[in-house]
C-alpha cells in the first residue's frame, strides 16, 4: 500500500528547485490579500539585512484562499534595498506556495511547512501569523537566530502586550503549563514561533496528524512536543504585540486552547508526571513587557455569566469538581459585591477539570465548555482586583499564581493516578 | 592576420609574462626566446592571442609596470631582435600579440621624470602633476591602500608634492601637457611599427585630475582616449585597443564610446560574481550583474577573465559580498591584498577539478573575450608568502624535472622560487604529465577551446538568460543569425534537476557539442535535464 501523501506533485516540484536551505519562514494563510504583500515584503527585507549569506525559502501554506492571496504573495515586489548599482543580495530569495486544502486546517498548514523544512534540510524556521501586515523587521530574526546561530530548537516568543491583553494566556495557559510541563515559557501557545530542523522532523514523524486538536491548534502541541521532548527552548523578544481587529469567540478559544492543553496533558502525562517545579528558559532580548491602558473589558456582564453559568451548569459543575471546591466556588458567585477568585481555589478548578478530563467524567468539550464561565468568574476577579496596578504589580500577581500552581500540582498527580472521578 | 577588423571578438587571449615562461639562457629569468620556443604549445592549446605584460626596460619595483623605458626591451628577457622573431613567429602561426601600454605614469627611474625634478624650470617638469601641497584632489581615492597613505608624495630635491595615482615611485604623467600626449602617440606608433597587433592600456580611468571629482573617469580621459583610437584606426587598421578600467559596467562602458574610444575593456564585476555564484551555488550574481551591463557598440566586446596576474580584485563588489568573498577565499590574512585577493584559479577552487573546469566552461560561453592567465590551464598553484602579487606570478611549470623545466640555472638563481607543495607543486602538476592524458585538466582545456573556437555564435552572438525555478542552475541560449547553442551550467556541488522553457525553440534537436550526441528533440513541454554537480552542458540547437 502506498503511503499517505499530503504534498502535491507541483508543491514537491517547487522545493526541489528550491534546493537545501538554511532558514524557512512559514506563512499559513486564507484569504489574507489585504497583509499577506506587505508582510513578505517586510520578511524578505529583514532576512536580506540579517541573514545576507544564507539560503532562505518563503513557504506559504494557504487554506484556499479566494482572494488570489497565494499570487499576491509570489508577485510582491521584493524589498526596495537595491544599492546604488541596481545589486540586492547575495542569493536568490525563494518563495513558494501551495493550496493544501480548499478550507483552512492550522494543523494541515504546519504539517506542509514542517515538511517543507524536512526536505529542504532547513536548519532553522519561523512561523509567522500573516495578520501581522507590518510587523518590526526584527520579528523574523529574532525568531531564527535562536535556531540557527544558538542551536536551540524551540523559540517561543515574548511579547510587550497592553495590560489586559492576554488574560487567557496569563490566567490559565502559561502558570499551568509553566507548572505541570516544567518550563517557564510565557507563550507556548503563540501562532509565532521559531524551531529548528531537527524539532520540525521530530514533530513531522509523530502520528498526531490526524487528532483533531494538532488539526486546530498545533502550535501548542509543537511547543509541548519541544518541551516534553528534551528539545532545547529559549524565549525571544518581538516587541509590541498588535490587537487583532476580530473579537475573540471566548468559548471557542477556550474550547481550542484549553481543549488542546488538556490533551496534551493526557498525552504526555508520562514525562511531567516525574517533574517538580519550573525552569527559567533563557532568554534572548528583554523579558516579557506590558504597556499600561485602562481595561475595556464589560466586568458587569462577566459577573452575571459567570453567576448564570454556575447556576445553569451546577449539575455538570459537580460532577467535575470537588464538592469543597464547588462549595467555595458557589459561596463567591452568591456575594452581593465585587469577590476575590483566590489562587488556590482557581489552581485547584484547574487541576480537578484537567483530572475529569483524564478520567472521561464528561464529553470533553462539553467539559471544556463548562470551565468558561468558571473562568470568566477568575477574570472578573483579576479585572477588579488589578484595575489600578502597576506593571510589576501584575507581574508579581501572575508569579504568584504560578507559584500556586506549582504547589498544587502534587495534587494534581494524586487526582491523575486515582482510578475514579474527581467527585468524592 | 590580414582581413577582419572584429577579431579581437573571436580571440582566445593567453596572458603571460615573459619572464616567467621560459629561460633559454639559463640566467634564472624567462626571455623572449624562450617563449619563441613555447609557442607550439600555445598553438596547440588553442588560443589565438597573447597578451603579454610589460616587458620593457625597468626597475622592477611593479613588476614591470613601472616603465623606464617605453621603446626598449628590459635585458633580462633578452633584445629587441629578439622581440621582432617572438613576434614573427607567433604571427606565423595566426596569433597575434597584444602588449602593455602603461600611459598614466612611469617610473619615478624614467629619464623624463628624472629631468622633471631635478629643477622646477626643466622643459619636462609639466610633464607631471606638481603641486606645493598634498591638498589637491581629496576626492581622488587611493588604490593601494596596503602601501600609500596619500596620492601626493614629497620631492625633496624640488621641494614640492608629485601626484600618483599607484604607487609612489610612479609618479602620474601631466596629460594636460600636449607634449604627454604627443610622445604617448610616438611611443604606440614604435610599436605599432614593429607589428604589434594592439595595446592593452593600463589603468586608464586616472588620465586626468580636476579639482572636486574622484580624478577617475573624466570627459578629457575619453576626449584624449578617442583622439588616440582615430589616429591608430587611420594609420594602422585593424588594431586594437583593450582598456583596464576597474569601474562598474555603465562607468566602463563608456570608454567604448560610440564604438570610437577602446574596441575591449575588462568586465571587472563579473569575475568575482562566477565565483561567487559557484560557492553560493546560485546564479543570481551572474545574471544580476550581467542584466546591469549595459549594451555596448556593435564593433566592440567584453574582456572577461577568471584570473590575472592581480590580485582577484573586489572593488567592483558590494561591502557584503566583499566580506563573503573573503571569508570564503581569503581565510587567512596573507591571502589578502588591497581590496583583494592574490591567488590563483585552482587553490581558490581548492583544486577541485569540476569548480575549475565549470568555471572556465562559463568563461568561454559567456558573452565576451575570454582571457585564460598562463598556468591556469593546467591548475598551477601560487604561493602567499611571497609579497606583492608575485604568489601568482611563479615560473611556469613544464614538467617535474629541474626547475620544473623552465630553466636550466641554478635554482636559487630563479627570479622567483617555484611552487614544489605536494598539491601544486612541479612535480605534480605541469604541463608534461598533462599532455599524457586525455582526462588532464590540459586536454580539457584544449577540448573546450576547440569547440569554443569551431562556432562563432559564442564570440559574436547575443545571449538570452533563461529562468528556471531551480536557481542553482545557470542556463542560457547564446544565438548568431540561424545557429543557436543552449549552455546549461549546474552551480552546485550535487545534482539537480531542471525544467528549461525552450519553447522558442521548439522543433530543435540538442546536439552535445563535445560528445556530439543527439538528446531529445525540444517539444511542447518544459525540456528536462539532469546535471551532476558542477556538470556543464553546451548543446548545438539544430533545425533538422
Amino acid at each position: 500500500m502506498s503511503e499517505e501523501t499530503f504534498l502535491t506533485d507541483d508543491f514537491v516540484g517547487q522545493l526541489m528547485s528550491v534546493g537545501e536551505v538554511d532558514l524557512l519562514v512559514g506563512i499559513a494563510t486564507h484569504n489574507h490579500a489585504k497583509t499577506i504583500g506587505n508582510l513578505v515584503r517586510t520578511i524578505e527585507e529583514c532576512l536580506v539585512q540579517s541573514f545576507p549569506r544564507e539560503r532562505i525559502v518563503i513557504v506559504n501554506a494557504d487554506g484556499g484562499s479566494r482572494d488570489d492571496t497565494q499570487g499576491i504573495l509570489l508577485r510582491a515586489a521584493p524589498p526596495e534595498s537595491k544599492n546604488a548599482r541596481g545589486l540586492t543580495s547575495l542569493r536568490t530569495m525563494h518563495r513558494i506556495s501551495t493550496r493544501y486544502a480548499n478550507a483552512p486546517s492550522p494543523g494541515l498548514a504546519l504539517r506542509t511547512i514542517l515538511a517543507s523544512a524536512e526536505l529542504l534540510r532547513t536548519k532553522a524556521c519561523a512561523i509567522v501569523s500573516p495578520e501581522n501586515s507590518q510587523p518590526a523587521c526584527g520579528w523574523v530574526t529574532s525568531l531564527l537566530r535562536p535556531a540557527f546561530q544558538d542551536h536551540f530548537d524551540f523559540v517561543a516568543p515574548l511579547y510587550t502586550r497592553n495590560k489586559f491583553d492576554g488574560l487567557l494566556a496569563r490566567n490559565l495557559l502559561y502558570p499551568m503549563s509553566r507548572a505541570v510541563f516544567g518550563q517557564r515559557i510565557r507563550e507556548l501557545h503563540s501562532g509565532e514561533f521559531g524551531f529548528s530542523g531537527r524539532l520540525a522532523s521530530h514533530c513531522l514523524s509523530q502520528t498526531v496528524w490526524h487528532e483533531e486538536v494538532v488539526r486546530a491548534w498545533p502550535e501548542y502541541w509543537m511547543a509541548i512536543s519541544a518541551v516534553s521532548g528534551g528539545f532545547r527552548c529559549c524565549q525571544s523578544y518581538l516587541g509590541v504585540k498588535g490587537r487583532t481587529e476580530t473579537t475573540p469567540d471566548l468559548v471557542a478559544a477556550i474550547r481550542q486552547t484549553v481543549g488542546t492543553l488538556f490533551w496534551c496533558l493526557e498525552k504526555q502525562s508520562d514525562f511531567w508526571m516525574d517533574r517538580a517545579d519550573s525552569e527559567i528558559v533563557p532568554t534572548f532580548g528583554p523579558d516579557h513587557e506590558l504597556a499600561p491602558t485602562t481595561s475595556r473589558v464589560n466586568r458587569k456582564k462577566l459577573l452575571e455569566m459567570f453567576r448564570d453559568g454556575i447556576s445553569g451548569l451546577e449539575q455538570i459543575l459537580n460532577s467535575v469538581l470537588h464538592a469543597g471546591t464547588f462549595a467555595e466556588i458557589k459561596r463567591l458567585a452568591a456575594l452581593n459585591d465585587g469577590f476575590d477568585y483566590p489562587d488556590d481555589l482557581w489552581a485547584r478548578t484547574l487541576y480537578e477539570f484537567a483530572a475529569s478530563y483524564h478520567h472521561g467524567v464528561l464529553n470533553h468539550d462539553h467539559l471544556i465548555q463548562a470551565l468558561v464561565p468558571l473562568y470568566r468568574g477568575r477574570i472578573y476577579s483579576f479585572l477588579m482586583q488589578h484595575q489600578e496596578s502597576s506593571p510589576e504589580e501584575m507581574e508579581t500577581g501572575t508569579e504568584h499564581l504560578c507559584m500556586e500552581m506549582e504547589r498544587q500540582k502534587p495534587y494534581l498527580m494524586e487526582l491523575w493516578k486515582s482510578n475514579s472521578e474527581v467527585k468524592p | 592576420m590580414e582581413g577582419d577588423t572584429l577579431w579581437f571578438k573571436d580571440a582566445i587571449i593567453y596572458e603571460v609574462h615573459v619572464r616567467v615562461f621560459l629561460d633559454s639562457n639559463n640566467d634564472g629569468i624567462g626571455d623572449f626566446p624562450g617563449l619563441t620556443l613555447k609557442l607550439d604549445y600555445l598553438q596547440e592549446l588553442g588560443i589565438n592571442t597573447i597578451w603579454l605584460l610589460p616587458f620593457y626596460p625597468s626597475p622592477l619595483r611593479d613588476d614591470g609596470y613601472d616603465i623606464a623605458d617605453y621603446t626598449a626591451v628590459h635585458p633580462q628577457y633578452g633584445t629587441m631582435d629578439d622581440f621582432k622573431t617572438f613576434l614573427a613567429e607567433a604571427h606565423r602561426r595566426n596569433i597575434r600579440v597584444v602588449t602593455e601600454l602603461v600611459m598614466n605614469h612611469t617610473s619615478d627611474q624614467h629619464p623624463w621624470f628624472q629631468a622633471a625634478r631635478s629643477s622646477r624650470e626643466n622643459p619636462k617638469r609639466d610633464w607631471y602633476v606638481w603641486s606645493d601641497t598634498d591638498e589637491g584632489y581629496k576626492d581622488a581615492r587611493i588604490i593601494f591602500t596596503d602601501t600609500e597613505r596619500s596620492n601626493w608624495s614629497w620631492d625633496p630635491a624640488t621641494k614640492s608634492y608629485y601626484w600618483h595615482r599607484f604607487f609612489s615611485h610612479q609618479p602620474d604623467l601631466n596629460f594636460d601637457n600636449p607634449a604627454v600626449r604627443e610622445e604617448i602617440w610616438n611611443v604606440m606608433k614604435f610599436w605599432l611599427d614593429i607589428g604589434v597587433d594592439g595595446f592593452r592600456l593600463d589603468a586608464v580611468p586616472y588620465l586626468f585630475e580636476r579639482e572636486g571629482t574622484s580624478c577617475e573617469n573624466l570627459p578629457e580621459t575619453h576626449e584624449v582616449l578617442r583622439d588616440f583610437r582615430k589616429r591608430m584606426d587611420d594609420a594602422y587598421p585593424g588594431k586594437m585597443l583593450l582598456a583596464e578600467a576597474n569601474q562598474w559596467p555603465a562607468d566602463v562602458s563608456a570608454y567604448f564610446g560610440q564604438g570610437d574610444e577602446f574596441h575591449m575593456a575588462f568586465h571587472f564585476p563579473l569575475m568575482p560574481r562566477m565565483f561567487m555564484a559557484i560557492t553560493l551555488e546560485d546564479r543570481k550574481p551572474i545574471v544580476e550583474i550581467l542584466q546591469q551591463t549595459p549594451p555596448i557598440p556593435d564593433n566592440c566586446q567584453w574582456c572577461i577573465f577568471l584570473r590575472n596576474h592581480d590580485e582577484l580584485t573586489l572593488e567592483m563588489v558590494t561591502d557584503v559580498e566583499r566580506d563573503y568573498m573573503y571569508d570564503e577565499y581569503a581565510s587567512e590574512k596573507n591571502m589578502r591584498l588591497n581590496v583583494g585577493i592574490r591567488r590563483r584559479l585552482a587553490p581558490l577552487m581548492e583544486n577541485d577539478r569540476r569548480c575549475i573546469e565549470l568555471l572556465h566552461g562559463l568563461l568561454l560561453s559567456m558573452p565576451g573575450t575570454p582571457v585564460v592567465y598562463y598556468g591556469d590551464e593546467i591548475g598551477m598553484g601560487d604561493n602567499v608568502y611571497l609579497g606583492d602579487r608575485n604568489g601568482v606570478r611563479t615560473p611556469m611549470q613544464w614538467n617535474g624535472g629541474w626547475n620544473a623545466g623552465f630553466s636550466g640555472a641554478d635554482p636559487e638563481q630563479l627570479f622567483s622560487p617555484l611552487i614544489s607543495n605536494p598539491v601544486y607543486g612541479y612535480q605534480s602538476t605541469n604541463v608534461l604529465s598533462q599532455q599524457r592524458t586525455h582526462h588532464s585538466l590540459l586536454s580539457f582545456m584544449k577540448r573546450v577551446i576547440s569547440i569554443r573556437k569551431a562556432s562563432r555564435v559564442f564570440s559574436r552572438g547575443t545571449i538570452e538568460f533563461l529562468h528556471p525555478a531551480n536557481h542553482r542552475v545557470l542556463a542560457y541560449v547564446r544565438e548568431l543569425g540561424t545557429e543557436q547553442i543552449l549552455v546549461v551550467n549546474n552551480l552546485a556541488n550535487s545534482a539537480q534537476a531542471v525544467e528549461l522553457d525552450l519553447s522558442r525553440h521548439k522543433g530543435r534537436i540538442p546536439i552535445e557539442m563535445e560528445g556530439r550526441n543527439l538528446f531529445p528533440r525540444i517539444g511542447d513541454l518544459p525540456y528536462l535535464l539532469t546535471l551532476g554537480p558542477y556538470q556543464f552542458y553546451w548543446f548545438r540547437l539544430r533545425k533538422i
